[in-house]
């Protein structure tokens, strides 16, 4: 018989763990622009080009594309759990929709407001993230209030109010696309594309904190999840309480997205992709498949994050369009296999 | 004190009572089979007897009112087998297995080799082993079934409830189950609740039937009592001749279809 | 999902189209009467008709049209991105100008389609933008007073390229969006702004007129001179968002500046005076600016600076 062990557990995480190391090093040495890694190294702190091109640039992003990508992986296991549908992803539940919202209004009405707290050292803070957040908030009790009957969040519900808020919430954007100037378009685009361009540590630090929780949470409820996707019966005659279950895990996960978007615009594509490939490598044991699938979308965005960085240099991609460019070929790819299996064939 | 008591159980939907003042026991160690026609309340009945559906009117179970235990305590001695088993994910059958010792590991524990026995041994009872690492959908519905049961099994349970068991099985393994199922009743005491369509293999099998009829119960008690030619034209409105085998010692059902 | 592929197709790298492309559609020049009721698709056409002196005949212009204060009284038939069809036909104008690249093309067909007469002016260069005064002008009867614009701006070029003349060419960022950091990039008429005005844009030889720069891009480019766009003229803001970056020569000198984005963003005739703002963030020593902030005091010379 087999089953997850100890040992697969240990090696699989390894494995990726040493990978996304790997891959977070290789990213932040490669870019468009070449970087002398002795210069770098031998002037770390000073304000040497090198080093800031290192320290400044691109480390903040390659560790904000590691804990997002992770962040979106782990939402995305956890989603498709919840609603029972291997081909869910964060962006159904309108968190991320709202977020966007948020930060689109913004970024229209308060451009250039900053917070008190910054540091020249650790970079800016801006007010639009905690604009997004709100919208996320707002998004999430909507959903929320308008899926809970008797305790339980139905799958049906979810789904349908994640997707009717999120078409009323493209008609507002667009909307205020076509109030706003034509340079204020171009930043509407960042929520719609997704960017990793940070250089505030602080801001990295604390979606760091905030998505690890988060996702150790969300691991710890590994055999919860497995068990609910046998079904809210099921669940409940092996032990789960599914409505306290569902809540929790909502919540847990749209917060994490709210907070996600909120940063760095809405980045598809991880949370359905990464999933399927680890069930497809693993198996579905979501013990093992949330920490693999963490791990492996932190290996997946940093890398789209240097290829958006790359492909049209100097211009840099949004880092959307990357996932979205490997994502849809993948998810159509998927449907066909779906469907095929679905029928038996 | 008995592994299940209701007394003047009621349960509807908004506009549609189902079960009206339902008052059963089940003692420890007992085999009952609930039989009745489509929309009788049995499924509803079970279901409220697992706790997934709330009646009024009291309800215990192992002498202690279900609503005092939590659900993973009483997921530790009562264990379910669903009509369909629909699963969305691909699991393996054995996975299907071990997630019903769940309740008996914390949640940040692995199963351990006696949780992989237990799953082995149940999966053994149920023929189902040799496709222990097939994925389930790759299965076929009465294989499904019997990974069902495997897993009810594995959690090792002092009070079994069966939804239609036997709904996708041939003969053959209905045959098979429903022996499985008797000498666990024998050997381990297992108190087991059937809802069954087929009224003589509930009646070759389990020694007391309750028959249901529009959300009360008709009859209840051996199978020579329950199955009359009279009861079944009260219930199912349909003209039957029951004789009484002689091997078996069981009463058989003969379908006459109306001639008018 | 639909939403963002949509925004992409019609949106993004909207400049693209607009510089890389750069279709002129030619009115029917072989019109038989003046124009008398004009429209006006962007605020750099209206800028340009009251410059050539027929403010008179616009009547309608965008939402977003500010220029000349009297523009601002003028009833308005929609927004720069998407303007109303029924409100531009109940105008009955005889013209409607718009931006090539800009103007929805498929909105100007269906201008077209109503039986009013459209042109659509390109504007990605400096000197498409001057033959777009010539042009409108003689649409609207009066070569000469295109003439006379042009001459008159490219007198304020002349005036502005004698001053700075003597000093060093300084590499130069100018950023429309902060976040993200959207560049002016080649084959935009800033792009030529900032050469006349004595600078290098670093991010001159990107083929797209407006791009996305990561961070590291400028750390390497290290520019001398870092212009954004402000709305309003918030001084001390923009030193502090480039304030990590201390290897950039434009953070160590203290040569960030916001910049009031309609003068110098407009493509229309105020051209001239963009350009001497430009010029005086990059060479401020040139004008006498005695309390040029932070800048090292230097004088007006190539000294290396």
């Amino acid at each position: 018989m087999k089953v997850l062990d100890r040992k697969k557990l240990f090696l699989v995480n390894s494995i990726l763990l040493a990978l996304l190391v790997l891959s977070a090093a290789a990213c932040t040495l490669l870019g468009p622009v070449r970087l002398d890694l002795s210069q770098a190294l031998t002037h770390l702190f000073s304000s040497n080009p090198d080093a800031e091109i290192l320290l400044r640039a691109r480390l903040p992003r390659v560790l904000l594309g590691v804990a997002i990508g992770g962040g979106m992986a782990a939402c995305g296991v956890v989603l498709q759990a919840l609603l029972g549908n291997p081909l869910a992803c964060p962006q159904m539940l309108g968190v991320s929709g709202g977020a966007s919202l948020g930060g689109i209004l913004g970024i229209i009405f308060f451009p250039n407001w900053l917070l008190p707290i910054a540091s020249g050292r650790l970079g800016e803070i801006s007010w639009i993230p905690l604009a997004a957040f709100l919208g996320a908030l707002l998004s999430m009790i909507l959903v929320y209030r308008f899926s809970l009957f008797h305790g339980r969040l139905h799958p049906y519900h979810l789904l349908l109010s994640g997707v009717i808020l999120n078409s009323f919430i493209a008609a507002v954007i667009m909307f205020l696309n076509s109030i706003v100037d034509f340079y204020q378009a171009q930043g509407l685009l960042f929520w719609l594309m997704g960017s990793l361009s940070t250089r505030a540590y602080l801001t990295v630090g604390f979606i760091w904190l905030y998505i690890l929780v988060g996702f150790l949470w969300l691991w710890s409820k590994g055999v919860s999840l497995n068990l609910i996707t046998l079904g809210e019966d099921a669940a409940m005659y092996l032990g789960v309480e599914p409505g306290a279950l569902q809540r929790q895990v909502f919540i847990a996960s749209s917060l994490m997205i709210g907070a996600m978007v909120s940063v760095s615009g809405m980045i598809g594509f991880v949370g359905l992709m990464v999933p399927h490939v680890m069930r497809l490598l693993i198996g579905s044991d979501h013990r093992l498949l949330l920490p693999a699938s963490f791990l492996a979308g932190g290996i997946f965005l940093c890398w789209a994050d240097t290829f958006a960085r790359i492909l049209l240099a100097p211009a840099e991609l949004p880092v959307g369009i990357v996932t979205a460019f490997f994502g849809g070929p993948f998810f159509l790819f998927l449907l066909y296999r779906e469907g095929r299996r679905s029928l038996g064939l | 004190m008995n592994a299940i008591h209701t007394h003047n159980l009621t349960f509807g939907y908004k506009n549609r009572p189902v079960l009206h003042g339902v008052s059963l026991s089940v003692a420890g160690g007992e085999m009952l089979a609930i039989l009745g026609p489509n929309g009788s309340g049995k499924t509803t009945l079970l279901k409220i007897f697992s706790g997934v559906l709330r009646g009024q009117g009291e309800l215990k179970i192992k002498g202690k009112n279900i609503e005092s235990y939590s659900r993973r305590e009483l997921s530790q001695f009562f264990a379910v087998v669903q009509q369909e088993a629909r699963v969305n994910f691909p699991y393996s059958a054995a996975e299907i297995v071990l997630m019903a010792r769940a309740s008996y590991h914390s949640p940040l524990t692995l199963e351990n080799r006696h949780d992989l026995e237990v799953a082995r041994t149940s999966m053994d009872l149920t023929d189902s082993l040799a496709f222990a690492d097939r994925y389930l959908h790759e299965l076929s519905g009465g294989e499904k079934q019997r990974v069902m049961i495997a897993r009810a099994l594995a959690q090792e349970p002092e009070i079994l409830l069966l939804d239609e068991p036997s709904a996708f099985l041939d003969l053959r393994h209905q045959i098979q189950m429903f022996e499985l199922l008797s000498r666990l009743n024998r050997e381990r005491r297992l108190t087991i609740v059937a809802a069954l369509h087929d009224l003589n293999l509930a009646a070759l099998f389990f020694p007391r039937l309750v028959m249901l009829c529009n959300g009360r119960i008709h009859r209840d008690g051996a199978p020579g009592e329950v199955l009359t030619e009279k009861t079944i034209q009260d219930v199912y409105g349909i003209r039957v001749r029951i004789e009484h085998d002689s091997a078996t010692k069981k009463p058989q059902l003969f379908i006459r279809p109306s001639v008018s | 999902m639909i939403c963002r592929s949509r925004f992409f197709a019609s949106r993004f790298f909207l400049g693209t189209l607009i510089f890389v492309f750069g279709l002129a559609w030619s009115g029917n020049a072989a019109s038989e009467s003046i124009p008398r009721r004009i429209v006006s698709l962007a605020p750099s056409i209206t800028e340009t008709v009251f410059a050539l002196g027929f403010g008179n005949r616009l009547v309608g212009v965008t939402s977003h049209c500010d220029y000349p204060a009297e523009a601002k009284r003028l009833p308005k038939i929609g927004d720069f991105m998407s303007p109303s069809l029924e409100v531009i036909a109940a105008k009955q104008p005889d013209l409607v100008i718009g931006v090539a690249g800009a103007t929805d093309p498929a909105r100007a067909r269906e201008i077209e389609r109503l039986g009013i007469k459209i042109t659509l002016v390109s504007v990605s260069s400096v000197s498409e933008i001057l033959s777009s005064f010539k042009h409108i002008a003689a649409l609207l009867g009066d070569p000469d007073a295109g003439a006379t614009l042009v001459e008159k701006i490219t007198a304020q070029f002349g005036k502005v390229k004698r001053r700075i003349a003597p000093a060093p060419r300084r590499s130069t960022l100018l950023a429309v969006g902060l976040r993200p950091l959207v560049a002016v990039g080649g084959k935009n008429f800033l792009d030529e702004l900032i050469t006349l005005a004595g600078g290098e844009n670093i991010a001159g030889n990107a083929s797209q007129p407006w791009l996305n720069l990561p961070d590291e891009y400028v750390v390497a480019k290290a520019p001398q001179v870092i212009i954004q766009a402000g709305m309003g003229s918030d001084a001390s803001r923009p030193t502090r968002q480039w304030s990590d970056l201390k290897s950039i020569p434009a953070v160590k000198e203290r040569r960030v500046y916001t910049y009031n984005s309609d003068k110098i963003l407009r493509p229309g005739p105020r051209i001239g005076e963009g350009l001497e703002e430009i010029a005086r963030l990059i060479h401020p020593e040139c004008f006498n600016v005695g309390k040029s902030r932070g800048a090292r005091g230097s004088r007006c010379e190539g000294s290396g600076s």
